[in-house]
């Protein structure tokens, strides 16, 4: 009864615009004080305090840290100079490059919006030059931003790692495969588009011009090579290769490109510690939350509630995505996991569900949450940078949308999908 | 007067925050270098996760500055100009007693720590490193005051922060 009530509150705390942290701890805080008595206010405390000492959470702030560094020299531009080379001279070339170039740049800084933003605003404007409607230009920019959330290194991966205590390094890996195929199929809808509406070809492929350019965006690439070389070769761990991140991003963005502008990398850096902390407080309230629960047995009582619909695990899943998709849908990705993971985990391991594939399918419903409205950061961002309607660019990023969720229903149902290399590595 | 303050504030938190975020990097770098020659830093992981729990508290203060924490403002935003103020008004008095609560409970507590250490390092008492959870506290609830009037603006003007927020990412990354 008191925790259907708090679960009460805590929608009215969220609905009047509470900060979803603040609503989380002050909800755990009331149900504390209710069942143990006005001394668990310490207990609060330092659950709070301990929950924002989780180790394998350190590697936020520096992939944040190493994204903002990233974000202030001119490395998006040549990637796109370098994508484009390759991939600019099919037709709807330019379509494929904003793909090509999310796979391998957003979500690293941590900030969905500021990194759609940075390739946005140089994609998004040349794309309605070359006679691409405003709303495709939106929706392809805001949907391939959000297949990259799968592709390592990933926030979300972390927060899902250090919050259900599975290797970061093998939920990285188990991206890898989804990522791609995630990313190609965007592709591949490009060309579709490009074909059935006539959308130009970039310049002819030239083996100089290539050339030029991966001169140009070599030292950027050597980047990803570092940073997830050293984490999958085992030289180093996760928050290891964050701190390599930083190093490798200090070094050629400072002393290669020598193109780090210092007022854009301090205000970079404030946004960078921003991130950080309001990811981090979510997870110290979170982590009063989750005593309060654990103590009234919430998951476990879940669990039971679940199985007593079906024990069936496949069915299990769909039901796990359908409240995962609503979630999603009126929650910011950070949020959603933080919220949802200690509540269901204990269903995931008593069904046997490998808890890495389980990490692909949550980061995937984020993802999908990103591009469905209300809450729809990336989306809303690109239709900012667009000038488009949010609801307009919703139709046209519908088939975008379906990509995700055939992904995401590949990785549910077809568990090779995320786990093939991961055996393969780790078996 | 209010805006100064809170100004000032800002500043201090951004270099404290963004020295800890250096500091943060620097520890597990040196960590990497020292074990790739053998000579782990035992005292590592103990205090990178300290330094991330006071990044968490001063960054947390800072991100109140500007309210940008997560939150879900579409249906506060729809809601009549009466209610909406009453609903600030509640959720001002939610924050600021939350903090209240954790901020006494953390001062209490250091008061219990003693002579207590950190395991890795015994010069380090546990009263410093928890004394976040106070000071933290108390930052975070005079940056909720000080930008309360430019929040009650922003809300009764019908005003999203989030949608503030995207506009100028997209301001920064069009002018870099």
């Amino acid at each position: 009864m008191i925790t259907a009530l708090l679960i009460v509150g805590l929608l009215l705390l969220v609905m009047i615009n509470v900060p979803i942290a603040v609503a989380l701890g002050a909800v755990a805080l009331i149900g504390m004080v209710t069942s143990r008595g006005v001394d668990s206010i310490y207990n609060a405390a330092l659950t709070m305090f301990d929950g924002a000492t989780n180790f394998p959470l350190l590697a936020i702030p520096l992939f944040i840290l190493a994204g903002a560094l990233m974000n202030t020299t001119s490395i998006s531009r040549r990637l796109i100079n370098l994508t484009s080379a390759l991939i600019g001279f099919v037709r709807g070339g330019l379509a494929m490059v904003n793909v090509g170039v999310s796979m391998f740049f957003a979500e690293i800084s941590g900030s969905a919006v500021a990194d759609v933003a940075a390739i946005g605003s140089v994609l998004i404007p040349a794309m309605k030059n070359r006679n691409y409607s405003p709303e495709l230009s939106a929706a392809v920019t805001s949907s391939s931003a959000s297949i990259a959330i799968i592709i390592p290194p990933s926030i979300a991966m972390i927060i899902y790692g250090a919050l259900s205590d599975t290797s970061i390094v093998q939920l990285f890996v188990a991206g890898i495969i989804p990522g791609i195929l995630g990313g190609f199929s965007m592709m591949g809808l490009c060309y579709w588009y490009a074909v059935r509406y006539d959308l130009p070809r970039e310049e002819a492929f030239s083996l100089s011009r290539l050339w030029t350019a991966f001169k140009e965006a070599g030292w950027a690439l050597t980047l990803p090579v570092i940073i997830l070389g050293g984490i999958f070769g085992g030289i180093v761990t996760a928050t290891e290769g964050a701190g390599l991140a930083v190093v490798a991003a200090l070094v050629i963005g400072g002393f290669i490109y020598r193109e780090i502008n210092w007022v854009h990398l301090r205000k970079a850096m404030v946004e960078g510690v921003t991130q950080t902390a309001v990811v981090m407080l979510l997870v110290a309230t979170s982590a009063v939350l989750g005593l309060y629960l654990t103590e009234m047995q919430v998951p476990q009582h879940f669990a039971s509630w679940m199985m007593s619909f079906t024990s069936n695990k496949f069915m299990v899943l769909a039901l796990l995505n359908v409240m995962l998709f609503v979630v999603g849908m009126f929650l910011h990705g950070a949020a959603a996991i933080i919220l949802i993971v200690p509540i269901v985990m204990p269903l995931v391991h008593q069904l046997g569900i490998n808890p890495i594939q389980f990490g692909l399918i949550m980061t995937l419903n984020i993802a999908i949450g990103q591009q469905t409205p209300p809450v729809a950061s990336v989306l809303v961002t690109s239709c900012s940078i667009a000038k488009t309607d949010i609801w307009e660019t919703t139709k046209v990023n519908i088939p975008f949308i379906l990509v995700l969720v055939c992904v995401l229903m590949l990785v549910t149902y077809f568990p090779p999908v995320s786990l093939t290399l991961v055996n393969l590595f780790y078996g | 007067m209010v805006n100064r303050l809170k100004n000032w504030l800002e500043k201090i938190l951004e270099v404290i925050s963004i020295a800890l975020l250096i500091t943060l990097a620097f520890i597990v770098v040196l960590a990497v270098v020292f074990r790739f020659f053998g000579q782990s830093l035992i005292w590592y992981d103990e205090v990178a996760s300290v330094v991330l729990a006071w990044l968490t508290y001063y960054g947390s203060a800072l991100a109140a500055c500007h309210r940008g924490h997560l939150g879900f403002p579409g249906l506060f935003l729809s809601l009549p100009k009466t209610a909406r103020a009453a609903a600030f008004i509640t959720a001002e008095f939610v924050v600021i007693a939350f903090f209240l609560v954790i901020g006494y409970a953390g001062w209490y507590l250091l008061g219990i720590f003693g002579d207590e250490t950190l395991v890795s390092l015994s010069w380090v008492h546990l009263s410093f490193t928890q004394s976040v959870i106070p000071v933290g506290a108390a930052l975070f609830i005079i940056a909720e005051v000080l930008s309360i009037p430019d929040a009650w603006r922003k809300s009764m003007a019908g005003i999203d922060y989030e949608k503030e927020a995207i506009d100028q990412a997209i301001e920064e990354a069009s002018q870099s």
